[in-house]
């Protein structure tokens, strides 16, 4: 009923270098789709996964980030007393973090980005138990001392452990420590004393964010419901996982859809070279098909046959632009965060729902492409067998 | 080999046959009005200049084209008005072939070749290979089946192409110029082969052929001349 398949896998290798290039071109669509989507989930991966479903944020009402927040001073505590909240020894567990961002120049690369400061209490590093000191110490509390994240050390100036930067004009801090948080975005950040901050920024009062502890997963309906009544306030609390998901929520989309563009302008023009490959191919071969169908082979079976060719010609393209983006894997690129507007490192992080969707992809290219040219192969008559 | 039905019957039966071809806008007659009958394990040649419908003949006897008018039956079976798709799988079940030239698939190997019209059946692969293999000794060809076409001279590749017209164990064999490209030599076997194809296994084969020698060992030769059969 069908043709061999050898009869496809060895055409394609005698055509080696045609073949080679149609798939380069295939490879390439796979890569950029690959890649956006593996970036996207490196945002996503970087951004929601400072996250722990235990914890709680609270901000002022329509903000959607901390960077635009700002929470009284003395309603921290108040935030901190509400039910719900995780006690220790009587003691509440939270803090109340001011959070700014300051521009500071790139290190290799000219020009000038946005940090991330974090004010942080003297709880903020318990508060987070994946945070590490991998190098030094922690800043002493109320000294001009700051811990900066593995992600930005030695990207940008003077934050590097030894090293030192103006937080403003004529009031340098000390890097004493680097640390790393599990890959969250607080490995983007600097850390140093809530209060230099506030002084630094003229901030003193407010904090911009408070998180706390909840006594276990189910109570942060009733912290929230307690948070949310008093109208005065004026604030709104989240689970911090939905807080970050929301922030990684536009960026990734919008790598997702850009990257998907990019892919689909590609994927066009390497369809259109799978098509003139293939109806190159069959051209040539003509007189084969002519055989074939002389021999009894049916339309479908000759259709069946080239689609598979062609399929299996965009496969080969798939696995390389594939393997290709797994190399993209090992790379770390720095760029703008959209919705704090300051640096942060990304990764490309591969999955195997990003393979397959790549495979598909391929698979798809293969079949459209090739499309037109089976059923002009499918067409061919019986008797081009006979003719000299 | 093939069951024999009411004796005297012809396995081919051609009445009637017109075949024109339409070519911006003029129709050019090819074939007019003719009758030709070959009879079971009849070895029949067609002779006739360049151009008078030799070819044109064998496709419409061979199910691989439809006449105009005129009505083809081969083993009682009328094949000029089968669709598409039928006519194919009559083709895979009752005839083989062979052509002038470039027979042979480049990427398959010789046995491969020969195994292709098997594939088409419901054989099993490892009785296809067997069945591929004793139609390769038949055309003395044991110590080829690996080989690709290009590894094979033109008579090694028109012996390849009868092992495969043979494989399916068909009721007629038809061959346009199957020594045309050959050396004397050469055409020489392959005409001695069909020879023996159709004493010892009994098979109908029609020829188209230029060649006197090779109409010489046929047992009738028909001759067509401007789309009619001269007597
Ligand atoms: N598909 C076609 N369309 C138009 N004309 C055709 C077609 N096939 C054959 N012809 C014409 O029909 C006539 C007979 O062709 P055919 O191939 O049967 O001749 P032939 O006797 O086999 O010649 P040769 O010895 O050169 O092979 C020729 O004039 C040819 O040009
Ligand atoms: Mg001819």
């Amino acid at each position: 009923m069908f043709v061999p398949l050898s009869y496809n896998v060895r055409s394609l290798l005698v055509r080696r270098a045609t073949t080679l290039a149609t798939a380069v071109g295939i490879a390439l669509v796979v890569f950029v789709l690959a890649s956006a989507l593996m970036l996207a989930e490196g945002v996503e991966k970087t951004m929601g996964s400072a996250g722990r479903p235990e914890i709680a944020i609270v901000v002022r009402k329509g903000s959607t980030a901390e960077m635009g927040s700002s929470v009284e001073e003395h309603e921290v505590g108040l935030v901190k007393s509400m039910p719900g909240v995780k006690k220790v020894n009587g003691e509440p567990i939270g803090v109340g973090e001011v959070v700014v961002v300051a521009s500071m120049e790139k290190l290799g690369a000219n020009g000038i980005t946005n940090v991330s400061i974090r004010g942080t209490s003297d709880a903020s590093a318990s508060f987070r138990p994946n945070v590490k000191v991998l190098e030094g110490r922690l800043p002493t509390p109320g000294a001009d001392e700051a811990m900066v994240g593995m992600r930005i050390s030695g990207r940008i100036k003077g934050l590097a452990l030894g090293e030192r930067f103006d937080i403003k004009k004529n009031r340098p801090v000390a890097i004493v420590g680097v640390f790393s948080d599990d890959g969250s975005a607080h490995e983007s950040e600097v850390w140093l004393s809530a209060d230099i901050v506030k002084s630094s920024f003229g901030r003193e009062g407010a904090v911009s964010s408070v998180r706390v502890e909840l006594e276990s997963l189910a109570s942060f309906e009733v912290f929230q419901a307690a948070v949310e009544k008093d109208k005065r306030l004026g604030l709104t609390a989240m689970r911090e996982t939905d807080y970050f998901e929301k922030q990684s929520e536009g960026m990734s989309m919008f790598i997702r859809i850009l990257g998907s563009i990019v892919a689909v302008c590609f994927a066009i023009g390497a369809m259109i070279g799978a098509a003139i490959t293939m109806y190159a191919s069959i051209a040539h071969r003509k007189r084969e098909i002519g055989i074939l169908r002389a021999l009894g082979f049916s339309r479908l079976g000759i259709l069946a046959s080239f689609l598979f060719e062609s399929v299996l010609l965009a496969l080969f393209g798939g696995v390389m632009g594939a393997a290709a983006a797994f190399g993209m894997g090992a790379v770390e690129f720095s760029m703008l965060n959209m919705s704090s507007w300051s640096e942060m490192v990304f990764r490309f992080v591969l999955t195997p729902k990003i393979l397959v969707t790549s495979l598909v992809a391929s698979v798809a290219m293969g079949l459209l492409g090739g499309l037109l040219p089976a059923i002009r192969a499918a067409r061919t008559s019986p008797l081009t067998a006979m003719r000299g | 080999m093939n069951e024999v039905s009411p004796a005297g019957e012809p396995l081919i039966r051609l009445r009637g046959i017109t075949k024109e071809y339409t070519r911006g806008g003029e129709t050019l007659r090819v074939l007019e009005n003719l009758d030709l009958d070959v009879a079971r394990g009849s070895f029949e040649a067609l002779m006739g200049p360049s151009g008078s419908g030799k070819s044109t003949l064998l496709n419409l006897l061979a199910g691989l084209d439809a006449p105009t008018q005129g009505t083809v039956e081969v083993d009682g079976k009328r094949i000029d008005q089968m669709s598409e798709g039928k006519l194919a799988s009559w083709r895979s079940n009752h005839v083989g072939f062979v052509f002038q030239s470039y027979n042979l698939l480049p990427v398959l190997t010789a046995v491969e070749n020969v195994e292709l019209p098997l594939l088409l059946t419901p054989v099993a692969s490892s009785e296809r290979r067997k069945r591929a293999e004793t139609a390769l000794r038949v055309v003395g060809l044991t110590d080829r089946m690996g080989h690709y076409p290009r590894q094979l001279s033109g008579g090694q590749e028109q012996r390849v192409a009868i092992a495969r017209a043979i494989v399916n164990d068909p009721l007629l064999i038809v061959a346009d110029e199957p020594t045309g490209d050959l050396d004397r030599a050469s055409a020489d076997d392959i005409l001695r082969l069909l020879e023996t194809l159709n004493r010892d296994l009994g098979k109908t084969i029609v020829i188209v052929t230029h060649d006197p020698a090779a109409a010489e060992r046929a047992r009738i030769t028909h001759h067509l001349d401007k789309g009619k059969l001269r007597a």
